[in-house]
């Protein structure tokens, strides 16, 4: 019988995982009401997410998965003692998640100069608060990158890596269900 | 994790990005489309658990998080097709 439980076959620390599986279920629950609302008005639904920037969103998604490369590469780095390179990876991707939230930030002007807020359709109240709740991580993650390229024990970054991982991975989910799914 | 295989696994989740894009631009049946969407957004997940998240180390997890992303999936697209 060997004594490695299966908990500690999960790479970093446990409540990483705890949050990562937190977190996935929260923004699974918020989807699958956004899919169940969107039964009683599918006409409605497709008709406001018409006037969503897919191309925009599609351009964020290469973006976050090109900002979740580079944090897994500033781990490696960091565990071949590569600091310098590491910090800069762990800037470069912080500073993608900022490429992410200007483009996020244009979308929502524009639907805000087009009179839609919360309340036009039930869909932007849903897109509004699913894609600014994910920005809120987007923004937290941006400060956890740059405080563990300042702090750069390798546990840190790796533990800010994952996070920032779950991010990618929550926005790789949602862009289908908000902007695709018609 | 080498870095070639986080490389690799970065130039996947790039193709089957623009494969969503391209997806979205053929005539094709609400059910395939919704279907290879989701498909593909599954496939993207896998790699980031695999590869960026190191779960490829700890297939046990890695089994048990595709089997609960598997079933989000299919809620979500029985609720599309409805």
């Amino acid at each position: 019988m060997s004594d490695v439980s299966l908990i500690d076959e999960l790479p970093g620390e446990l409540l990483m995982w705890v949050l990562i599986i937190s977190e996935l279920l929260v923004f699974g629950a918020g989807m699958i009401a956004f899919m169940g609302v969107r039964l009683t008005d599918p006409v409605g639904f497709a008709e406001a997410q018409s006037h969503l920037h897919r191309t925009g969103a599609a351009f964020n998604t290469a973006v976050l998965v090109t900002s979740g490369y580079l944090a897994a590469l500033a781990l490696k780095w960091r565990e071949a003692a590569r600091r310098g390179a590491a910090r800069l990876a762990l800037v470069a991707s912080a500073s993608l998640g900022v490429v992410f939230l200007i483009i996020k930030g244009v979308e929502y002007t524009d639907k805000a100069a087009q009179g839609i807020g919360f309340e036009t359709h039930p869909f932007f109240l849903f897109y509004y608060l699913l894609t600014g709740f994910h920005a809120a991580h987007v923004l937290a993650g941006v400060g956890i990158l740059l405080l563990v390229a300042w702090r750069d024990d390798p546990r840190n970054i790796e533990a800010g890596a994952q996070f920032w991982h779950m991010v990618d991975m929550v926005w790789i989910m949602l862009f289908p269900v908000i902007y695709l799914l018609g | 994790m080498s870095e070639n295989t986080l490389t690799r696994a970065w130039l996947a989740l790039l193709g089957l990005s623009f494969g969503s894009a391209l997806l979205t631009m053929i005539p094709a049946p609400p059910a395939v489309l919704g279907g290879g969407i989701l498909l593909l957004a599954l496939v993207k997940t896998r790699v980031i658990l695999a590869r960026y998240l190191d779960l490829a180390e700890s297939p046990a997890w890695l089994r048990g998080f595709s089997m609960v992303l598997t079933g989000f999936a299919v809620i979500i697209f029985g609720l599309y097709l409805i």
